[in-house]
């Protein structure tokens, strides 16, 4: 397919796309199957938000929202290529870079390759829907087909530009880093969308006025604020919003193509060397130690700490556990509180969210475990390597749980309640911390480190079996605590004895974390051959 | 003659699977030691086994003296481990992965920092310390991994194909560390398929095929009467009659395309 030849690159290139597609109907039975449900369900949603845009003809705020709708389409296509670099294969220039293309045709041969697709074609649809909730009159309907071409060009090219830009970071392994974070974007996205829905449900879509009033100079939202404008009869600012878009295709096809011509021609990103040191982390680890370190308590305890506490922020997959967990702790209490609908007593979510990352220790470890294995020669090491895990774990976690709970009593003005919630808080961390020792002990399963499976196949009974029944007992453990909490609140005794329950549960949960590692450490230190070979699988 | 090591009737079976079936041997203490035999033949069980790290299914296995599963504390102090297979803490830096290991092998923090930038230096990884391991090349992970293998000082180093996939000039300084650990009366003990490899570096050899041992004893005993270590392998696991010449007469240059 040389340029020379006659052979139009663009037709070979849509072909190859086609092909791809296509193939992912070959893969084995449950991948096919994957494949398929993913593609219908994307198509039902787009057709469903078709319908639904359609209904909000005539809305008197429907354009505030298709603009904004687009405008969230435009920065879906910019992130995509970010999170999910293996997504599209003709995404990666430097397949092509053997063959011999000039920059020009291979631009137009891969922008509309990227037109082919569910993605675009779900583009499509939303787009068609955000025209037609506000196109009114003839103009507007002509002018609508332009401002969807548009809008659905910027959208593939600003994906392109993109990926094209970041192509050095996305073949890297910061890259593949950052592609398991995605999954935690996402989880903690649909909870702002929830919480935004919500809003929106109780406070009208006139709460999106302001907003949109931006975006609608924004490509690609400018290119649906024009049919909008014209229906409007503005037919300056219409035809100034197509431009704007017209003018950010041009730029954004152009900074592509120069990207593109220099991955051409410079060395591939597998052949660079990553060797030269960022200033900044030279420095920081020069030397025996970081200063937070020297905080940490002497020999294999502070050790233990330093290493974990590294972990949650340099091991992707650590990291992303640590960020939904933290994320997902302070937004169910404190959303709700806003919202005027929680409970005080949500703050507890914190500690158990948080307290779900001392489950499954030596799974985080991967076969790595092996180094800590060798330097345990009985229950005292088990014992001491458990209960560093448990310090680290609480260092972050002991201050957190106690600022949303805090936050939470603020939001609602339940001073009253604070000791309680805090007790209740604690006694929960404790018995997640005791729990989650003996089931790492127990029911040690292995974490993939690539992709976002957090369970290999043939272990998810044994992940049910550690995270739900830990929670379980955690649960059931803490009964003593809320017994006495329910017991309070039902006599008279709760404002004058309710703070009583602050040092109960701060006890009460240290008890149950001693217990349950007390009980872990030999188990651990018998079963290190057999724990070793359970988290080695991923 | 003191043994380092001393394996009795060790099995391990993996479902229907025999991955190692019955091995018997003494290694002598203060020599270099080479486990040999074809990818497969249960180096790496055997080696798990013998290191901690991998329950058999019967047998025992001594380590100075020591019984392996019945006296840990006094095992793993005296050995330093680099399997094959299993990953390192890799997102540590190689500077901080070598402090971590001191200090969980209880040296005290100032003494595991001295060793760690000594075997940086050593081992030409002093330039790569703030790197982390993640990002390190195959021979770096070997060196880094040999590295925290040899910081407590053990008395027998297990070393599981250190030199698969390291390229030469890794190689040669891990084998002048390892000649200069085994000088001091340090016995080390390490599987490879590679037999020029083994030839030239161990004095001491035990061949393994198909989960047992074929032969064991000095280089020489082992070698016999055949001109290699290779051609004396090859006729320990039978694999000498076949010559792949004769089916494959269309290959090359001169015969018909």
């Amino acid at each position: 397919m040389s340029g020379t030849s006659g052979t139009p690159v663009t037709a070979v290139v849509v072909r190859l796309k086609l092909s791809l597609l296509r193939n992912g109907l070959r893969q084995s039975g449950g991948r096919r199957a994957a494949y398929v449900a993913s593609a219908v369900v994307a198509l039902v949603f787009a057709a469903l938000q078709l319908i639904g845009l359609i209904a909000l003809r005539g809305h008197a705020h429907a354009d505030a929202l298709v603009v904004l709708l687009a405008a969230v389409l435009g920065l879906g296509w910019a992130v995509m290529p970010l999170f999910f670099p293996g997504g599209d294969e003709t995404l990666d220039p430097t397949r092509l870079v053997m063959l011999p293309l000039r920059p020009r045709p291979l631009v137009r041969a891969l922008l509309a390759a990227s037109l082919v697709g569910i993605g675009p074609l779900f583009t499509l649809l939303m787009l068609v829907g955000s025209v037609i909730a506000v196109a009114h009159g003839a103009a507007a309907y002509a002018v609508s087909v332009v401002a969807v071409v548009l809008a659905l060009l910027l959208c593939v090219a600003l994906a392109r530009a993109v990926a094209a830009a970041n192509i050095r970071l996305l073949t890297s392994r910061r890259g593949r880093d950052l592609a398991v974070l995605s999954g935690l974007v996402i989880a903690v996205g649909a909870q702002v969308v929830n919480f935004g829905a919500q809003r929106l449900g109780s406070a009208g879509l006139g709460q999106l006025d302001p907003a949109a009033d931006v975006l609608r100079w924004v490509p690609p939202a400018a290119a649906v604020g024009a049919v909008h404008a014209v229906s409007d009869e503005a037919y300056g600012q219409a035809a100034a919003q197509l431009l704007l878009c017209v003018a950010a295709l041009v730029a954004l096809v152009r900074v592509w193509a120069r990207s593109l011509e220099r991955l051409m021609t410079a060395p591939d990103g597998s052949t660079l060397h990553a060797a030269v040191p960022d200033g900044r982390a030279r420095d920081a680890s020069r030397g025996a130690s970081h200063g937070w370190e020297r905080l940490l308590p002497a020999g294999r305890t502070g050790t233990v700490m330093g290493r974990s506490l590294r972990y949650i922020w340099r091991d992707p997959k650590t990291k992303a556990a640590w960020v939904t967990s933290l994320a997902i702790g302070v937004i169910v209490p404190v959303f709700n509180a806003v919202q005027g609908t929680g409970s005080v007593y949500f703050a507890c979510f914190a500690a158990g969210m948080l307290g779900i990352q001392m489950y499954n220790q030596f799974g985080q470890d991967t076969s790595a475990f092996w180094m800590v294995a060798m330097t345990i020669s009985g229950a005292r090491d088990a014992y001491v390597e458990l209960r560093g895990r448990a310090l680290a774990l609480l260092v972050v976690t002991m201050p957190y749980a106690a600022l949303v709970t805090v936050l939470t009593t603020a939001l609602l003005d339940t001073w009253g309640r604070l000791p309680e919630v805090l007790g209740l808080s604690f006694a929960l961390l404790g018995a997640m911390l005791g729990t989650g020792a003996w089931t790492s002990a127990r029911f040690p399963y292995s974490i993939p480190q690539e992709g976002h499976k957090n369970v290999v196949p043939g272990q998810v009974g044994l992940a049910w079996m550690s995270i739900f029944g830990g929670m379980v007992a955690a649960a059931l453990l803490c009964a003593p605590v809320i017994v006495l909490t329910v017991w309070l609140h039902a006599g008279p005794g709760a404002d004058a004895y309710g703070w009583l329950l602050l040092p109960a549960g701060l006890v009460y949960g240290a008890a149950l974390t001693m217990l349950g590692l007390r009980l872990a450490a030999p188990r651990t230190a018998a079963r290190l051959p057999e724990i070793l070979s359970a988290v080695s699988k991923g | 003659m003191t043994s380092a090591v001393s394996v009795r009737g060790l099995w391990k079976r993996f479902g229907q699977q025999v991955a190692v079936g019955g091995i018997d041997l003494e290694l002598p203490a203060g020599r270099f030691i080479g486990l040999v035999g074809p990818n497969g033949a249960g180096k790496t069980t055997t080696l798990s086994m013998v290191t901690g790290l991998l329950r058999p299914d019967q047998g025992s296995v001594e380590v100075v003296g020591h019984d392996v599963w019945r006296d840990p504390v006094a095992v793993k102090a005296r050995i330093g481990v680099l399997p094959e297979g299993l990953r390192l803490f890799e997102r540590l830096s190689g500077r901080e992965l070598l402090g971590y290991t001191g200090r969980l092998r209880g040296l005290p923090g100032a003494e595991a920092d001295r060793r760690a930038a000594q075997l940086l230096d050593v081992l030409d990884l002093a330039g790569a310390q703030h790197k982390l391991v993640v990002d390190y090349s195959t021979g770096m992970r070997k060196k880094i991994g040999l590295a925290a293998a040899l910081l407590h000082n053990p008395e027998v180093l297990f070393l599981d194909e250190p030199f698969e996939g390291v390229d030469p000039v890794s190689a040669q300084t891990i084998r002048g560390v390892l000649e200069r650990y085994t000088a001091s009366g340090a016995t080390v003990v390490f599987s490879s398929h590679v037999m020029e490899l083994v030839e030239s570096l161990c004095d001491w050899v035990a061949v393994m095929a198909a989960g047992r041992i074929r032969a064991h004893g000095t280089l020489a005993e082992v070698r016999g009467d055949q001109p290699s270590l290779q051609q004396a392998f090859l006729h320990l696991v039978g694999a000498t009659g076949r010559d792949a010449g004769t089916d494959l007469d269309w290959l090359g240059g001169g015969a018909d395309r």
